[in-house]
C-alpha cells in the first residue's frame, strides 16, 4: 500500500555516499528551559543510517536518548529553548519543512515511534482498533475499508487476536498493549520506526515475546528501525549498528560486531564491561562517579572525569573522529 | 452492541431506584425536621378542619340548622376525619409515613396564603406553574456557562503562561461571590444607573402583543440574571478546566497522538477533551448543585417568577405547605440532575460502560 | 515551597494575605474598640441610642465629592448648658421659663430634618408651650403657639402639617432656613430657637434642638438611624469566624472521616459513600431556611447545621480519591507489615501525606461559607441579634435602597463581602498552584 509520496530533495551539491543514507542527522541540538538553567539534552549529534540497517541507541538514563528521538520527530516540549540542526530523510531535508507539511508528509508516514511505557500510550476512551487505524484515516489518505483491512494486517503481524480491535485499552494486558503500539507504528508503512525502550516496562517473559516479534518484523518487512534502550543485552539481537550517547553527546557510532565485542570509546568499553554475559567468568565492572548534569556540562570531554584513559588533550572537547566505519568522539582516535 | 445496551439499561434502572431512595430519605428527614415543633400536624389538622367545615356548611341539608348545632356537627365530623386519616396515631411511623407518601407523590395540599396565577390554592398548581420559568433561566444560564467555559478552557490550555492565561488565573478568585451578589451589582449598574436593562421580572409592562415581542421581552429580562449566574463561576470554571486539560495534555497518549501526525484540533477533541469528559461532567454536576441553591436568592433579587421566588414568598408568609412543596421539588430536581449527569458520564467513559470499575490512576 | 523568596513568584498569594491581614486587623479593632455589649446596644438599642442620628444619611466623606458643603447634625441642648435659660417667677405658683437655643448654620445645603425634644421634671403633661424661630436676618416665625407638651415630648417640626401650610407648602426644614431672596439657597448665619412655657415653680424644663444633617459618620446611617460603622466593623469578625469555623469544621471532619472510611474499606466505606450520595440530594439552603424560620435563627445553630450537612459532600469524594491513591503506597504496606495499628497508620502516615494537597480546598471554601451567612441574612433569616454585613444588605434590599438611590447602603457591605471573599480566594488559588502535585509536571 503506497502512501503519499515525499517532497523534492533540495540540496544537490552535497557529497553523497554510494547509497543515499536513509537517515542523516546533522548537528542536531535540542535544549530546554529548566527552572535553574538550560538543559542540553541533545548536543550537536551527527550520524547517518543506511537503508535496511537498524540502529541501537544506548546510554545511561538521562543521557539524552529519548530527547534524540523527539528531536528527530520534531516533538518539541513546551519549554524548548533551542532546536537546530538538520535531519535528512531519504535525501529530503525534513527540518526545512513547515509544521503543517511535516505533520502531513513526514510524521508517521515516513517516521513513526513506539514510545516507552505503553501503559498510558493508548487513549482510554477510544477503541484500540480505531486508534491503530487512525493515521490512515487522517487527511483522507485512504478510506475506512482499506484502513480496517490494513489494521487487521498489522494486528496479525504483531500477534494480537483480531477481536481485540474492538476493545478498549484497559481490556488489554501490558504485553498486548505494547504490541498494539507497535502495530500502530507499522500501520502506515513508514520508512523508519523509532522504538523508545519498548520493553522496559514489561516482565521478562513478555519482553522476550516482544523482542521475538520485532525480530520477525525486521526479517519479514525489512524494516529500518532505531531502537533506543538502556538494556544493552537485548539490543544486541536486533541492531546492525550502535550509537552510544553520553551527557547529551554522541560518543561512538560503530557496527554492532565492533561495539558489542570491542567498543572504541572508553565509555563504551566500560559500558560493555558492565554487562554480564552468559558464559563469562569475570565480574561485571561498574563506572565510578556520576554522569555530568546536562545543565552545566563541564568543559572539554564530558567523560574525562570518569575516564581511566584520560590525558591532557582531554581538557579540550574532542570532535567526532572517523575510525574505519565508525565515528568516535575521543582524542585517542585523532589519527584515525 | 446489544450487550452494551442491556448493560446500560440495567445501570440506568439501578441508578434510578437508588436516587429515588435517596429522595425518599431526604424528604423524610425534611419532614421530621419540619415537624419537630409539631408544625406539620397543626397544618394538617387545619386543612382537615377547613375541608370538613366547607363540606358541612355547604351541604344544603345542614344549612338551616342553628349556628351552635352546625359547629357541633363540624367538630364531630372533624374528629371522625382525624381518626379516619390516622391523625391520632403516633408520628413514627404512621403519620410521618403518611406525610412522606403525600410529599413523594406530590399531593402537597393547599397553600395557606399563596395562590397561583390561575387562582388555585393547591400547592401543586402554584409550583408547577412556576417551574418552567425556573428551568428556562437555570437551563439557559448553565448550558451557556458549560459550553463557553469548556471551549475557552481548551483554547487556554494550549496557551500556558500567556497573558490571557495569567488574566484568567488572576480573575479566578472572582468566583468567591455567588450569582445573586453579582446580580445586585449588575442591577445597580445597568438598571439603576445606566437604565439600559430592566430591574427584574419576566416581561415588560404592558405585555407585548406579538409573539416576537413577547419572546424578545423575555430575553431582555433574562440578560441580567443569566450574566449574574455566569459571572459568579465563569472564571473559576475556566481556570479549573484549563488546569484539568493541562494535566491531561501531558499524558503519554496525547504525545503519541501528536507523533502520529494528528492536527492540533484532532488532538484537542479526541485525545484531550474526550478522555477528560468524565471528570469534567462529574465536576459540573457539583457546580450545578451549587447553582440550584443560588437559584432561590437569584430569583428573589431579580423578581423572576420561578419556584425559587415562590420559596422566598412562602417564607415571608409563613406558608408551610408551599415550603415543604418546594423542598420536595428541589429534591426531585437535584436527583434528576444527578441522574442525567450519571447517564452522560456512563456514555462518555467506556470503563463505566464495560464495567471495569475502580480508578485508573 | 522554596521559602520566602519563592513567595515572590506568587503575587496573588501576597495580595490575598495582605487583604486577609487587613480584615483581621479590622476585626480585632472592632472587638476591642466597640465591646460586644456596646455593639449590641448600638445596633438594637432603639430610639434611645439612635434618636440623634439622621435617617438614611450618607457617609461624611461624600462631602469631598460635592462642591457644596453637606450639613452635619447640630445638637443644641439646654440641659448641657448650651443656649440660655431664664426663669421668671409668676404669682400663681408657676414660673415662666424661656429657653433660647442658638446655632450657626453655615452649610450650603438644607438639613434633613428638624426636631425639638423637651424634658419636664416635676410636672404633669399638657404644659402649653410656644416655640418660635429666629432667622439671621431678623425674621421671627412662630412654629407652635400654646401647644400642650407632654412631660417627655418630641416636636417633629419637619412633619408639622399646619406649619407647612403656613410656610407656603414647603418643608419646614427647608423654608425655615431658606434665603428669602433665593428660595433654593440656604441663608447662612446664626439662628435661634425660642421656647416659652409656663410651668410649676418646682419644675425643671430642658430642651434639645436637633438639626439633622444629611451626612453622618464614616459609613452613613440606615433607615433606623443606626450608624452603619457598627455593623460594618463588627461584620468583619463575625464573617471571618463563621467562614473559618465552618470551613475548618467541615474540612477537618471530612478529612478524618474519609481517611477512616477509605482505610477500613468494606462496609464503612460503602456506607460513607451512600451517605454522601444522599446528602448531595438534600438541598442545603432550603433546609437551613426551613430550620431558620421554624425554629431558631441563632448563628451557632446555623453553623452547626452547615457543618453537619457539608461533611458528606463533594469534599468527601475528592478526599476519598486521594486517600485511595495514597493507600497503595509501599510505605503503607510496610507499616502494616511491622504491625502498626490502624489508628497510627491513618493519623501518622496517610493524613499528613494528603494534608498539603487539601490545604487549598480548606481556604477556598471559606468565602462560600461567608457568603452563605450573608445569603441567609439577605433572606431575612440571619441571626436576629448580631450586626452582620448580610443583615445590612437585607435591610438595604428590603427598603429598596437601589430604587431610592442610597447606593452606599448596599455597596458598603457588598464590597466588604466581596473583598474578604476574594482575599481568601486569592490565597486558596495560589496555594493550589503551589501544592497541587499534578501540576508539577506541567
Amino acid at each position: 500500500m503506497q502512501i503519499a509520496g515525499k517532497g523534492t530533495s533540495g540540496d544537490a551539491a552535497r557529497p553523497v555516499r554510494s547509497t543515499d543514507p536513509l537517515l542523516k542527522v546533522e548537528d542536531l541540538c535540542l535544549y530546554f528551559h529548566a527552572s535553574n538553567g538550560i538543559v542540553r539534552a541533545v548536543d550537536h549529534v551527527t550520524f547517518e543510517l543506511g537503508p535496511g540497517r537498524s540502529l541501537a541507541v544506548v546510554g545511561e538514563s538521562g543521557c539524552g536518548k529519548t530527547s534524540l528521538a523527539r528531536a528527530i520527530l520534531r516533538l518539541l516540549p513546551r519549554n524548548v529553548h533551542t532546536y537546530s540542526g538538520r535531519v535528512f530523510l531519504d535525501g529530503t531535508d525534513v527540518t526545512s519543512l513547515g509544521e503543517e507539511r511535516f505533520r502531513r508528509d513526514v510524521r508517521w508516514v515516513k517516521i513513526s515511534m513506539v514510545s516507552q511505557a505503553a501503559m498510558n500510550s493508548l487513549n482510554p476512551v477510544l477503541k484500540v482498533g480505531g486508534q491503530v487505524a487512525e493515521p490512515l484515516l487522517l487527511d483522507h489518505r485512504t478510506n475506512k475499508g482499506k484502513a480496517l483491512e490494513r489494521t487487521r494486517e498489522v494486528f496479525s503481524i504483531v500477534g494480537i487476536p483480531l477481536p481485540f480491535m474492538d476493545r478498549y485499552a484497559f481490556e488489554l494486558s501490558g504485553g498486548m498493549r505494547q504490541r498494539a503500539i507497535i502495530a500502530m507504528a507499522l500501520v502506515a508503512n513508514p520508512l523508519l520506526v523509532i522504538l523508545d525502550e519498548p520493553t522496559s516496562a514489561l516482565d521478562v517473559l513478555t519482553q522476550g515475546n516482544i523482542m521475538n516479534a520485532l525480530k520477525k518484523i525486521k526479517q519479514e518487512l525489512a524494516l529500518n528501525f532505531i531502537l533506543i534502550t538502556h538494556d544493552i543485552a537485548t539490543s544486541s539481537d536486533l541492531a546492525d549498528e550502535v550509537l552510544c550517547m553520553y551527557a547529551g553527546q554522541l560518543v561512538e557510532h560503530s557496527k554492532a560486531e565492533v561495539f558489542y565485542r570491542q567498543p572504541l570509546h572508553p565509555y563504551a568499553q566500560k559500558l560493555m564491561a558492565s554487562v554480564p554475559t552468559l558464559r563469562m567468568e569475570k565480574k561485571p565492572e561498574f563506572i565510578p562517579g556520576q554522569p555530568p548534569s546536562l545543565l552545566n556540562p563541564p568543559e572539554g570531554c564530558r567523560f574525562a572525569a570518569r575516564c581511566v584513559k584520560r590525558f591532557e588533550r582531554c581538557q579540550e572537547e574532542p570532535p567526532l573522529f572517523v575510525h574505519g566505519d565508525a565515528t568516535v568522539k575521543c582524542w585517542l582516535y585523532e589519527r584515525g | 452492541m446489544r450487550a452494551t445496551i442491556i448493560k446500560l439499561a440495567r445501570m440506568a434502572a439501578f441508578r434510578a431506584v437508588f436516587l429515588f431512595l435517596a429522595v425518599i430519605v431526604g424528604v423524610y428527614l425534611t419532614i421530621i425536621v419540619a415537624n419537630m415543633g409539631g408544625k406539620l400536624d397543626v397544618m394538617r389538622e387545619l386543612q382537615i378542619r377547613e375541608q370538613v367545615a366547607i363540606a358541612v356548611l355547604t351541604n344544603p341539608a345542614y344549612k338551616l340548622l342553628p349556628y351552635e348545632e352546625q359547629q357541633a356537627l363540624v367538630e364531630a365530623n372533624v374528629q371522625t376525619e382525624l381518626q379516619r386519616l390516622g391523625m391520632d396515631k403516633p408520628f413514627f411511623p404512621v403519620r410521618s409515613s403518611m406525610y412522606l407518601w403525600n410529599a413523594i407523590t406530590m399531593q402537597l395540599g393547599w397553600a395557606e396564603d399563596m395562590t397561583s396565577d390561575s387562582g388555585s390554592r393547591q400547592v401543586n398548581d402554584i409550583l408547577i406553574e412556576r417551574l418552567p420559568y425556573t428551568l428556562a433561566l437555570f437551563g439557559t444560564a448553565n448550558l451557556l456557562l458549560f459550553f463557553a467555559t469548556l471551549f475557552i478552557a481548551l483554547i487556554l490550555s494550549r496557551r500556558y503562561g500567556s497573558f490571557l492565561d495569567k488574566a484568567i488565573i488572576a480573575l479566578a478568585p472572582s468566583s468567591a461571590a455567588p450569582g445573586w451578589f453579582y446580580g445586585l451589582f449588575l442591577i445597580l449598574i445597568f438598571a439603576a444607573v445606566l437604565r439600559l436593562l430592566p430591574w427584574g421580572g419576566l416581561l415588560d409592562a404592558p405585555v407585548p402583543e406579538t409573539t416576537l415581542g413577547y419572546v424578545l421581552s423575555i430575553i431582555k429580562h433574562m440578560v441580567l440574571p443569566t450574566t449574574a449566574v455566569m459571572a459568579s463561576t465563569f472564571f473559576a470554571n475556566i481556570y479549573g478546566w484549563r488546569t484539568f486539560f493541562l494535566i491531561y495534555s501531558s499524558e503519554d497518549y496525547v504525545e503519541l497522538a501528536r507523533a502520529k501526525g494528528l492536527s492540533e484540533r484532532a488532538v484537542d477533541m479526541r485525545y484531550i477533551l474526550r478522555p477528560t469528559l468524565p471528570p469534567i461532567i462529574a465536576n459540573f454536576l457539583l457546580v450545578l448543585i451549587t447553582m440550584w441553591m443560588g437559584q432561590i436568592v437569584l430569583e428573589t433579587v431579580f423578581q423572576w417568577p420561578g419556584i425559587g421566588r415562590a420559596f422566598y414568598q412562602a417564607i415571608q408568609l409563613y406558608d408551610t405547605p408551599v415550603i415543604i412543596g418546594v423542598i420536595v421539588i428541589f429534591g426531585y430536581l437535584l436527583a434528576a440532575t444527578v441522574y442525567m449527569l450519571d447517564f452522560v458520564y456512563a456514555i462518555a467513559d467506556p470503563r463505566v460502560r464495560v464495567g471495569a470499575g475502580g480508578e485508573r490512576k | 515551597m522554596t521559602g520566602l523568596k519563592g513567595l515572590r513568584r506568587y503575587p496573588s498569594l501576597i495580595a490575598g494575605i495582605a487583604v486577609i491581614a487587613i480584615f483581621f486587623g479590622v476585626a480585632i479593632y472592632a472587638v476591642i474598640a466597640i465591646p460586644y455589649s456596646h455593639a449590641i446596644l448600638l445596633w438594637r438599642g432603639g430610639i434611645a441610642v439612635t434618636a440623634d442620628n439622621p435617617k438614611n444619611a450618607a457617609p461624611v466623606w461624600f462631602d469631598l465629592f460635592t462642591s457644596d458643603s453637606l450639613p452635619r447634625t447640630i445638637i443644641v441642648n439646654s440641659a448641657e448648658g448650651a443656649g440660655t435659660k431664664t426663669e421668671q417667677m409668676l404669682g400663681n405658683g408657676t414660673k415662666q421659663v424661656d429657653i433660647t437655643l442658638p446655632f450657626r448654620f453655615a452649610f450650603d445645603r438644607f438639613p434633613m430634618e428638624l426636631r425639638l425634644y423637651t424634658e419636664l421634671a416635676n410636672a404633669a403633661d399638657g404644659v402649653p408651650t410656644t416655640v418660635s424661630w429666629l432667622t439671621p436676618n431678623g425674621r421671627t416665625i412662630v412654629l407652635a403657639e400654646d401647644r400642650p407638651f407632654r412631660v417627655s415630648d418630641a416636636y417633629y417640626i419637619s412633619q408639622d402639617e399646619a406649619l407647612r401650610a403656613r410656610l407656603s407648602g414647603g418643608f419646614p426644614h427647608v423654608e425655615l432656613l431658606a434665603d428669602p431672596q433665593n428660595q433654593d439657597k440656604v441663608l447662612k448665619g446664626d439662628y435661634q430657637l425660642m421656647l416659652t412655657a409656663q410651668v410649676p415653680q418646682t419644675a425643671t424644663l430642658d430642651s434639645k434642638l436637633v438639626v439633622y444633617g444629611t451626612v453622618h459618620g464614616l459609613a452613613g446611617t440606615d433607615y433606623r438611624r443606626r450608624d452603619l460603622m457598627t455593623p460594618l466593623l463588627w461584620g468583619a469578625p463575625i464573617a471571618i469566624i463563621f467562614g473559618v469555623l465552618a470551613a475548618v469544621g467541615t474540612g477537618l471532619l471530612t478529612f478524618i472521616l474519609s481517611a477512616i472510611g477509605t482505610w477500613r474499606g468494606g462496609w464503612t466505606d460503602r456506607i460513607f459513600q451512600w451517605i454522601t450520595q444522599v446528602n448531595l440530594i438534600i438541598p442545603l439552603l432550603p433546609v437551613l431556611i426551613m430550620v431558620g424560620f421554624l425554629y431558631t435563627r441563632s448563628i451557632w445553630v446555623m453553623l452547626g447545621l452547615v457543618i453537619a450537612l457539608n461533611i458528606f459532600s463533594s469534599g468527601m469524594v475528592t478526599n476519598r480519591a486521594m486517600f485511595l491513591q495514597a493507600k497503595e503506597a509501599p510505605y503503607i504496606e510496610a507499616a502494616q507489615a511491622y504491625g502498626a495499628s490502624n489508628f497510627r497508620i491513618i493519623f501518622r502516615y496517610l493524613m499528613p501525606r494528603i494534608a498539603p494537597t487539601l490545604l487549598p480546598q480548606f481556604v477556598l471554601i471559606v468565602p462560600a461559607f461567608v457568603f452563605l451567612e450573608a445569603t441567609l441574612a439577605v433572606l431575612g433569616l440571619g441571626d436576629p441579634v448580631l450586626p452582620t454585613w448580610g443583615k445590612v444588605l437585607n435591610d438595604a434590599f428590603g427598603q429598596g435602597a437601589l430604587y431610592k438611590g442610597y447606593y452606599y447602603w448596599f455597596l458598603e457591605p457588598a464590597i466588604l463581602l466581596m473583598v474578604l471573599g476574594i482575599g481568601f480566594s486569592l490565597i486558596g488559588y495560589s496555594l493550589d498552584r503551589i501544592f497541587n502535585p499534578r501540576l508539577r509536571s506541567v
